[in-house]
């Protein structure tokens, strides 16, 4: 099975891989879904994401036109609406974004986060595009697969970011009644509202190689407890460890994973039902 | 500031209020309302957790379990309770008892007062953000009235995690934000030391968040903040959630969820109203109206 669905568009890329030191070549680390040869695996962005997760020209993207407000009409250090502009100039649509594909052949929702878009924040928008998909996929009992990638709850929304955890979760508890097959795949970085909402709810949590998953994060942690963080605190390993996710899987290997089992889920029960 | 007109009072005064070191904590409302409390503990999995007060007691000739998270009056008191700040243990000692007060048909009340969940290196490691990601969602399938109150700091997914509830409520010079006014500036600025500007921005206090529609009432304070008299502000604290659950007690159960699950679906009001948000897709009140069905 082809590690990717479609051929990935490109993504900026430092000149040499920051782990193992060697010169890249963008077009051959685009085909081999941006890992390097030592494994290291390149941040990917939303169109990436899609390309790489949706059986090629499958995509239907929904609730496209909901857009973000400013509301708390937040003006410094940056205004916000000046943040929304920006990141629509440059042809992004918020942090996160969903809609219907195919997987290897089986129908699914797909949400897929963007940390290019004010770091993959938790937000009004995001909060409502992935609770109108929960809800659907759980209506139609169709396998949910979440890509994860956040700093966290969007601060320039304020309270209202913190209640899209509420109104989420109240989806995610839906689509567990209605025994909807869902899969979280946590990537580089997972953190804060994202983790503890919806991200690590799903019946298979799946981690990348080396990316970094937890509440808080290292820097704060140091700061509140003067603790001595061991290396690799935080790493998908570690919470591999931590009994937090189910697996570690390479991203060449992630396609062929999540078809298995939608597979294994979705098989009609014998003698029961 | 007694005496000080209220509506003068700058952000950062409230913060300070909702901090101050004299504010009746979780225990000072708890056991006035209910003099029988009885407080039980453990998550029956590893631990107890000391910044949540957890157990049941008679209030209103009803046995209620009640939830506070508890501040400490002494610096021994802060260090035993953690400042309030939960570990993962806490949740789960909130969702088995909530659990528990399911099964006998106990109301529950929980009064939120915590900067924050601990942001430490053995709270990650057992699984802080699932826990708190756990809790929320259970709290949807919790099959009785739960009322909650911010009666000092909600801060962030820490307080969240206790606030999932039929009712929301905040104590006039409480605050309830999506991160604490320190961590906000450090995420925004680089820079904890901004905190003030920060607060200024976030839209915490209980004017706010009453306006945007995320609480359902603010309880007034004794003049000059609840700090200068525990007993007036543990009456008043009480009438107010007394008059919620009597409202929510009636209500069927089914009924009770789908509210629930709809009170948060469309908290964001003010932006499901705009245009390019569409029709909702289950319109409010559906299933619990029935002049709507």
């Amino acid at each position: 099975m082809a590690a990717s669905g479609g051929r990935l568009p490109p993504i900026a890329l430092t000149t040499n891989c920051p782990s193992c030191g060697v010169g890249l070549v963008p077009e051959t680390l685009r085909d081999q879904c941006y890992v390097c040869d030592c494994g290291h695996h390149f941040r990917m962005h939303g169109d990436a994401w899609i390309a790489l997760l949706a059986d090629a020209g499958s995509w239907h993207e929904r609730w496209a036109d909901i857009r973000p407000h400013d509301l708390l009409e937040w003006k410094v250090p940056k205004a916000y609406q000046e943040t929304i502009d920006q990141a629509r100039a440059e042809g992004l649509n918020e942090a996160v974004r969903v809609g219907t594909a195919t997987l290897a052949g089986h129908p699914i929702w797909l949400a897929v986060f963007d940390f290019r878009f004010v770091g993959g924040s938790l937000s009004i928008v995001a909060g409502e595009r992935l609770t109108r998909s929960l809800e659907q996929a759980a209506a139609a009992r169709t396998p949910y697969v979440l890509l994860a990638a956040s700093g966290g709850a969007r601060m320039q929304e304020g309270i209202l970011a913190l209640m899209q955890m509420a109104k989420i979760n109240a989806a995610v508890g839906r689509l567990h009644q209605a025994a909807t097959p869902y899969f979280s795949i946590l990537t580089d970085p997972t953190y804060g509202g994202v983790p503890a909402s919806l991200a690590l709810l799903a019946d298979v949590n799946i981690a990348e190689p080396g990316a970094a998953i937890g509440f808080t994060g290292p820097r704060v942690i140091r700061q509140s407890t003067y603790a001595d963080l061991p290396s690799g605190f935080q790493s998908a390993e570690f919470q591999l460890r931590c009994g937090q996710v189910d697996m570690v899987v390479a991203r060449t290997e992630l396609r062929a994973r999540l078809a298995h089992l939608i597979e294994l889920y979705l098989r009609p029960l014998r003698g029961r039902r | 500031m007694p005496g000080r007109p209220r509506d003068t009072l700058s952000v950062w005064q409230v913060v300070e209020l909702a901090r101050h070191p004299d504010r009746p904590y979780a225990l000072d409302y708890i056991r006035r309302m209910a003099p029988d409390f009885v407080e039980l503990h453990g998550d029956r999995v590893s631990h107890d957790d000391p910044a949540l007060v957890a157990g049941l007691g008679t209030w209103r000739d009803m046995t209620v379990v009640f939830f506070g998270q508890q501040k400490g009056r002494n610096l021994a008191e802060r260090v035993s309770r953690n400042w309030a700040m939960m570990h993962p243990e806490g949740y789960r000692k909130a969702m088995r008892l909530a659990r528990q007060a399911a099964k006998f048909g106990f109301p529950i009340v929980s009064l939120v007062d915590t900067p924050g969940a601990f942001p430490g290196a053995g709270a990650e490691e057992r699984g802080i953000a699932l826990a708190i990601g756990q809790a929320i969602m259970g709290w949807f399938e919790i099959p009785v009235p739960v009322v909650a109150a911010v009666i000092g700091e909600g801060g962030s997914g820490g307080a969240l995690g206790m606030a999932v509830a039929d009712r929301v409520l905040m104590l006039e010079n409480s605050i309830y934000s999506v991160a604490s006014p320190e961590a906000a500036a450090s995420i925004v600025w680089r820079d904890n030391a901004r905190k003030v500007e920060a607060a200024a921005q976030l839209q915490i206090t209980s004017r706010d968040l009453l306006a945007m529609g995320v609480v359902e009432e603010v309880v007034p304070e004794p003049e000059g903040g609840a700090h200068l008299d525990h007993e007036a502000a543990a009456r008043a604290l009480e009438a107010v959630l007394w008059r919620h659950l009597e409202q929510l007690l009636p209500i069927p159960t089914a009924e009770l969820l789908q509210h629930r699950y709809e009170r948060f679906r469309y908290i964001d009001s003010l932006l499901q109203a705009a245009p390019d948000f569409g029709p909702k897709v289950e319109p409010r009140g559906a299933a619990g109206n029935p002049a709507e069905r």
